[in-house]
């Protein structure tokens, strides 16, 4: 790159990393058209058989011939054809359609379920498929299961349409950034003939809407960064800036992948903003204004589209199903099947069941069934359903005799922080009870096991002591901090002779308990799992008949959103379980290996990437990498490359769409959780787009026509390595041979 | 500042020429008055105009020699107040130092390694030995001979001179004091500023605390120290590049690298903000031009030579040491090679039999980096195949050993017949000579590493099947090379895999413990990827008995000092990350380092009966809580003068800001670096992690208060005010708090309880910091 000395000003860059133009920010732009531009724009005005006098910009910087539009929307029927394409084959399950599906018909019920990704994509399914007449009685259990009574075309039409839709926003945003129009359609073709994307949007799964949205913010904040070099707060300035925002809350609400897409806008908003604090035409006021406004439409827009879409989610999900586990008792109030009011005074002689806090094990239960090995006394568990083995009854330990003990009519007797009581299982009547014994799974020297211990009559030991130790009572109710009550006061159970304090976590017992939750005693307990409280209370026999009674406190919207959240969170977190198609982050740009999504009668869809397609925007982001680094070097040794007003205009460019792609790509590498190859979907967006930068670079001096006819080169030979895997992506027919041949990469586990 | 600031604190504007050359927002613009004189096309910067740009120390010309006793006198005044501050130093550091006459916390560790040295007896920790050399280095000195257990709590015998022991752990302690006066004098920073500095490490409690024991904090800190004063002292160099101080100030800083990484890892930390300074450095040097290629070339060798080659030396000369030193069995045997454990006094493997033959019994040994021993018991596993459990085990029992016999189709074992090796290639079956089942593998998931299959024992002396057939692949020999020249199987150096001769898979072992039911050991499975290169699939022979063979020879078993200083770094790495806190248990010494920058909790160093003094690890709070304040307040300076700075304001003059960002780096950097991985880290942590870390938020404190007081326009009067109530203020409360160090004698409730409530603004101040501080008090 020969630093050829042109002291002239700037081309105008490309957006996104876009920077202060000295013509930026003037009212109106005064200058005549022919001055505005450099010898690029004007060779390339001339191209397009421009006059000189050609009007002051396009919206959003979209300067379209009608000859395009033609061109377009060939493409578009192109691409139309190759992603739906016998969409309706297989007739059966593929792949995480078990899930997706899933859920649709969970919708449809209104069963509430939890899963870890937001509701927009899983909506969309949904709607088409309730269009279409689908009850949700089918479960997509397993993977090649056929479709009995489900319009699943209408479902895969979703992620279909909007896979389509994706090109046409490929070839806008490569405009809009200033490419030529045979490099905007290099771009779309590579992504329409893109095996990877093909496959994925075949199918009800919620990436090709991940894309899709990611597209979207991109062109329309692409085109918002044009106005803005233009003509900042004007009526189209603002729609642009809004719809970035809408479209951000569109694509976190797809994936919480769309927070790399969030990232992206932030980082170029962030530069745009210094970039402009350091021009000193900028009136602060006129600064803080663009910041407000930017805050307003990327921040608060997409936050609340976010929360609307869970909103939604939880209007249709309106009654209790298998998610119901996730969720705390408050939440669960909400869906159907609440409890019953219960007596709100807990006293001596109350009949009480007694829930975990901090785990949704649900109640302190136990059964006639003993430890196998400990002890061998009867177990104590936690179990999350209602169930008459849950009940408890709550004794006085400091007096002589206490089964005897007459708390029917002695004055009524409340629990207190350091009482001393016993609780007695009524159905079996073993009192609750703890010794030096190792608990049976979580085998350590600081937990105690917890048994049932006793016969009727047998008034049991000083084992079976409990000591109240009240935690925190309910900020509403004075009285639950300094007594028991039912539902307000979170308490610890303190064992009197160990000083151990009742606990459980998330550890199940083995099958002779029935997977039910350990309960230990643990001398060194974390507060969390260590505390409990009172869900129901018989009613007392001193109480009269119309004692005050409570119940859950039902959770507004913004309670409920952020619990989900936090569930979602964990839930995500703990997926760790290594899967048969995992992959981690560093081999997918090299396309080390794909996934099988179904097998069925030796027909087969596994997702692959088109490797021409794949290792060349690979190669692409590799250049860019390259080039950069030895430009930074120049650079440090004083080379002036960057005067050269077309290696500006290319580095914003490529900097841009390689801002795009480490984002979307680098943070995979941070995640400890199981990872696919379709996670690099979205960076591959990015890097295809690249790879077309970077072809238009590579082809800037030469002719239109040559650089056209090296594009349908490429554009071919993308072709024909679509159509040697095309099968992969259809599921159709293919001889064993070629499949072998197919196998380009040993680790391609395709052939079988 | 100096009298131009006038002048330059204005907004400047700029000539309509200049807006051209503000192309670019990123780091290319250079100054934009370079482009208005641009030469041809290839021009390269112009060298800046003379006159240096610089940060650290001003430089002073040399004094002449004195002539007189004043003159000597008054040339070396300057070094007054930091003998005075290492006397004072000296006193609280040695204070009432043997108090306690009994194991104090961590005491019990690092005594019981020096005790090791002393004894030279093996042993494995999670830490290079420096520290624990040095401790075992007091106890030579003082005359300890190595026999007291250290249990943690017992008093003291009178064989063991613990206080001598204790002051010469505590001179390290001392010795933080000038070097920190010194590292503030060589940043540049005012005598104010240096005082400070030196008051606040003479004052905290924390530093003086752990300081006062047999521990190695003392000794991280003071090598953390010499590292960034040495660094400082280079730095003060950079214009007299390759002069005999400048090397001397580079090398001294590589070795104290390798020092303060042979104490503790934590070390490397400290290595990262000399590397980082490097970089920038030479990063700097890349862009000026008027540097020759060969000086170029020269700095760039200076610096691998002394910051990375010289480290890393110091570091194997002392596992060179600790593996000379230890030269018997120990403790820490099982964690190291077969081949190493041979060569101590104490051992027998030497005594193996070479060559394996059908009929031996031997004990496989897993080459993964602390691999255990190939270990079966009558156990069975509670899901799977529910046959009897095979696992990895790090210590010696009779069911580590397996009996090398020929497959169940072949010819049987005959002990009468002539003796058969066994050959690379060979199909054998291992049978648990207990139990008599047979090693064997099966289609069925592995307990925790789903995707590898079961691996258990099976069948018994006579039934069996060829799922029990493992095929011999070897991979080398240590001592004798390539697999290509070599045809049976050696004890000790061979190493091979083990695969299943039906299913393929390889026998590996890879650091996956299982829960309960198999007793937390390492959970063996076959692995069905072949990876050649994966360690956890390689075995030895350990132990081999076999009586038709002859008893081996030492000379056969030689191991390598590099493979054995490789092999325990990696076991030392393994054993820290394995220190992970139960999430079910709640440590009331460990912290979250979210509690340290603000000192929310300390840490209970022993037992609190009534009779016995007792220690507490709790920093000066002033001293934390202004360390932490002045890194916010710095962030936040320096946010602003950016955002000034791209509004065309000028705040400070180049050397100015040079200096401001060059401390405020070494700083921050400093404070980011060892602060930032604990949150990476998965295992435990204690608030003394923090001690290092907080030296850097020190300087901080230093630095920020220099530059808004100190160094700025206010008047004498209100700098020395200022300054007078700042000391007053660290000594006062390093004073209140002084007995969390010296020890507090007699039952705490009485004493601790009136003084915190005596002391109006303080307690009010804790109390509302945190409540988890009051509970400690109450706890009293």
């Amino acid at each position: 790159m020969s630093a050829g000395v042109r002291a002239r000003r700037p081309a105008t860059p490309p957006l996104g990393l876009s920077n202060v133009t000295p013509s930026a920010h003037r009212y109106p732009p005064s200058l005549s058209r022919k001055d505005d531009l450099d010898a690029d724009a004007r060779r390339q005005a001339a191209s397009k058989g421009y006059g000189p006098g050609h009007k002051g910009h396009a919206p959003g910087g979209l300067d379209i011939t009608s000859g395009e539009w033609k061109l377009l929307v060939i493409v578009l029927i192109v691409a139309t054809l190759v992603r739906l394409f016998r969409i309706s084959h297989p007739p059966s399950v593929v792949f995480d359609e078990v899930h997706f599906g899933k859920f649709a018909g969970r919708y449809i019920k209104t069963r509430y379920f939890v899963d870890v990704h937001p509701p927009l994509a899983k909506l969309l399914i949904t709607a088409a498929a309730f269009l279409f007449g689908f009850d949700g009685d089918f479960d997509f259990k397993d993977i090649g299961k056929e479709f009995v009574n489900v319009p699943y075309v209408a479902m895969r039409m979703v992620p279909a349409t909007l896979g389509v839709a994706t090109i046409p926003l490929a070839y806008l945003t490569l405009r809009a950034l200033d490419c030529k129009a045979s490099t905007a359609l290099l771009a779309s073709l590579f992504l329409t003939f893109e095996n990877g994307l093909v496959t994925q949007s075949r199918h009800i799964l919620l990436d090709s809407p991940l894309v899709f949205f990611t597209a979207l913010t991109t062109f329309v904040f692409v085109g918002f960064s044009n106005e803005d070099r233009h003509r900042p707060f004007s009526e189209q300035w603002w729609t642009w800036l809004v719809l970035t925002g809408l479209s951000l809350g569109a694509v976190v609400s797809c994936k919480w992948v769309g927070l790399f897409t969030i990232a992206t806008v932030g980082v170029c908003t962030i530069l745009r903003l210094w970039l402009l604090l350091g021009d000193s035409r900028v009136s602060l006021k006129t600064w803080s204004r663009h910041f407000f406004a930017r805050a307003l439409c990327l921040i608060a827009i997409p936050i609340l589209f976010y929360m609307t879409m869970f909103e939604i989610h939880f209007m249709l999900l309106g009654s209790s199903g298998d998610g119901d586990a996730f969720m705390s008792s408050e939440f669960r109030q909400t869906l159907g099947h609440g409890m019953p009011d219960t007596y709100a005074d807990v006293a001596i002689g109350s009949q009480i069941t007694i829930r975990h806090v901090n785990t949704q094990g649900g109640y302190l239960h136990s059964h006639l069934h003993n430890y196998p090995g400990g002890s061998g006394q009867q177990q104590i568990t936690l179990y999350p359903h209602r169930d008459e083995n849950n009940l408890w009854l709550v004794l006085n330990a400091t007096v002589e005799n206490y089964p005897q003990y007459d708390y029917e009519h002695q004055p009524i007797e409340y629990i207190t922080h350091g009482s001393r009581i016993k609780l007695r299982h009524i159905v079996t009547d073993k009192a609750l009870h703890s010794h030096d014994v190792r608990p049976p799974v979580s085998d350590v020297d600081f937990q105690n096991e917890v048994s049932g211990y006793g016969l009727t009559g047998f008034t049991g030991d000083l084992n079976d002591d409990w000591v109240v130790e009240i935690h925190k009572g309910d900020r509403n109710d004075k009285e639950s901090s300094k007594r028991l009550k039912t539902l307000r006061t979170h308490f610890k159970l303190r064992h009197l002779m160990t000083g151990c304090y009742l606990f459980s976590h998330t550890v199940k017992l083995p099958e002779w308990a029935f997977d039910q939750q350990e309960v230990t005693c643990n001398k060194q307990a974390v507060k969390d799992n260590s505390l409990w409280y009172i869900e129901t209370a018989s009613k007392h026999p001193q109480l009269p008949p119309n004692a005050e009674r409570v119940n859950y406190r039902i959770p507004g919207f913004l309670s409920k959103f952020w619990e989900l959240q936090k569930v979602m969170w964990t839930t995500n977190s703990k997926l760790t379980d290594r899967h048969v198609y995992d992959s981690r982050p560093w081999s997918w740009p090299f396309l080390r290996r794909g996934i099988n999504f179904w097998v069925k009668d030796h027909k087969q869809i596994y997702l692959i990437g088109n490797p021409f397609v794949w290792w060349s925007s690979t190669a692409s982001v590799m250049t860019y990498i390259l080039v950069r680094g030895f430009l930074i070097l120049r650079a440090k040794r004083g080379y002036r490359d960057f005067e050269n007003t077309k290696l500006v205009k290319y580095d914003m460019l490529c900097g841009f769409l390689f801002t795009g792609y480490a984002l979307h790509y680098i943070p995979f590498f941070l995640m400890s959780r199981q990872l696919f190859l379709h996670h690099y979907f979205p960076a591959l967006y990015f890097a295809i787009l690249l790879s077309s930068a970077v072809f238009d670079f590579a082809t800037s001096t030469l002719r239109p026509r040559i650089r056209l006819q090296v594009a349908c080169v490429l554009i071919i030979v993308a072709v024909l390595t679509f159509d040697k895997f095309s099968p992969l992506a259809y599921g159709s027919p293919w001889t064993r041979s070629k499949c072998n041949k197919a196998t380009w990469v040993k680790t391609w586990d395709f052939a079988w | 500042m100096s009298s131009e600031d006038t002048s330059a604190r204005r907004r400047v504007a700029k000539g309509p020429g200049c807006s051209g050359g503000f192309m670019s927002g990123s780091d290319y613009d250079t100054d934009p008055l370079q482009y208005d004189d641009h030469k041809d096309g290839h021009s390269k910067l112009r060298p800046p105009i003379g006159g240096r740009v610089s940060s650290g120390r001003l430089h002073k010309p040399y004094p002449t020699p004195p002539t007189s006793i004043s003159d000597f006198i008054h040339q070396n005044l300057e070094h007054l107040p930091p003998a005075i501050y290492t006397l004072l130093s000296c006193w609280t550091r040695f204070h009432k130092i043997g108090l306690a006459d009994i194991v104090v916390w961590d005491e019990a560790h690092f005594g019981k390694f020096g005790s090791h040295y002393l004894k030279r007896e093996f042993y494995f920790d999670v830490h290079p030995p420096l520290g624990k050399m040095l401790v075992a280095f007091a106890g030579l000195l003082s005359g300890y001979d190595g026999n007291f257990e250290f249990k943690s709590g017992e008093k003291y015998p009178d064989t063991v001179p613990y206080v001598a022991m204790r002051v010469m752990m505590a001179t390290f302690g001392v010795a933080l004091v000038p070097l920190g006066w010194y590292t503030a004098v060589e940043l540049g920073l005012s005598p104010w500023a240096c005082h400070l500095v030196a008051l606040m490490v003479l004052c905290d409690v924390a530093w003086l605390c752990i300081s006062r024991f047999i521990l190695l904090d003392s000794m991280l800190l003071f090598f953390t120290f010499t590292t960034v004063f040495f660094l400082t002292k280079f730095h003060n160099q950079q214009y007299q590049s390759f002069s005999f101080d400048w090397w001397l100030w580079l090398a001294l800083t590589g070795i104290s690298i390798g020092c303060v990484t042979s104490v503790k890892w934590v070390g490397l930390f400290v290595t990262a903000v000399v590397g980082i300074y490097t970089i920038e450095d030479l990063w700097d040097k890349f862009g000026d031009l008027r540097m020759s290629t060969r000086n170029q070339l020269r700095h760039w060798g200076a610096r691998i030579l002394c910051l990375i080659l010289l480290p890393i030396l110091v570091y194997m000369t002392f596992f060179k040491l600790h593996f000379l030193i230890l030269n018997h069995t120990g403790p820490g045997d099982a964690q190291m090679s077969s081949l190493f454990q041979a060569h101590l006094v104490g051992n027998d493997f030497w005594r193996n039999p070479l060559e394996v033959a059908y009929g031996s019994k031997i004990t496989l040994k897993n080459m993964g980096w602390g691999g255990g021993l190939l270990h079966s018991h009558v156990q069975t596993y509670p899901s799977g195949s529910t046959q009897q459990q095979v696992t990895c085990y790090h210590y010696k029992d009779d069911n580590n050993h397996w009996l090398v016999l020929p497959r169940w189709n072949g010819p049987a074992y005959n002990p009468n017949e002539e003796l058969r090796f066994v050959k690379n290639g060979d199909v054998i079956r291992l049978q648990h000579a207990p139990t008599t089942r047979s090693l064997h593998s099966h289609p069925i998931p592995a307990p925790i590493t789903k995707l590898n299959y079961e691996v258990s024992c099976y069948g018994n002396s006579t039934v069996g099947d060829v799922q029990d057939h493992w095929v011999i692949e070897v991979v080398d020999d240590i001592r004798q090379g390539k697999k290509e020249s070599l045809d049976r199987i050696r004890s000790l150096t061979t190493r091979a895999r083990l695969r299943h001769e039906v299913l393929g898979c390889y026998l590996s072992a890879a650091n996956k413990v299982l829960p309960q039911w198999g007793f937390k050991q390492i959970e063996v499975s076959c692995v069905k990827e072949n990876d050649p290169d994966d360690i956890h699939t390689y075995w030895n022979v350990e132990s081999h008995w076999n009586d038709r063979l002859p008893a081996g020879d030492v000379k056969h078993y030689k191991s390598a000092f590099l493979r054995d200083f490789w092999h325990l770094n990696v076991a030392m790495m393994t054993s820290n990350n394995a220190l992970v806190p139960d999430p079910d248990k709640d440590d009331i010494l460990a912290s979250h380092p979210t509690d340290w920058p603000w000192l929310r909790l300390g840490l209970r160093m022993c037992g609190w009966g009534d009779n016995q003094p007792k220690y507490y690890l709790l920093g000066t709070p002033l001293v934390w809580w202004g360390g932490t304040l002045s890194l916010i307040v710095f962030v936040a300076l320096l946010g602003i003068y950016l955002v000034r700075w791209q509004r065309r304001y000028v705040d400070m003059d180049a050397t100015g800001w040079a200096h401001f960002l060059y401390v405020g780096k070494v700083a921050f950097y400093g404070w980011f670096l060892h602060y930032a991985p604990f949150f990476i880290m998965g295992r435990v942590t204690y608030l003394h992690h923090y001690l290092p870390t907080l030296y850097f938020s020190v300087l901080m404190s230093a630095h920020v208060m220099d530059h808004c007081i100190f160094s700025a326009r206010w008047k004498e009067k209100t700098k020395r005010i200022l300054f007078g109530v700042t000391a007053f203020a660290i000594v006062a409360n390093f004073w209140w708090f002084r007995g969390m160090a010296w020890g507090i004698e007699g039952p705490v409730n009485e004493y601790w309880g009136l003084q915190w409530r005596k002391v109006g603004f303080f307690s009010v101040v804790m109390e509302a910091c945190d409540d988890n501080w009051s509970a400690i008090r109450l706890s009293f």
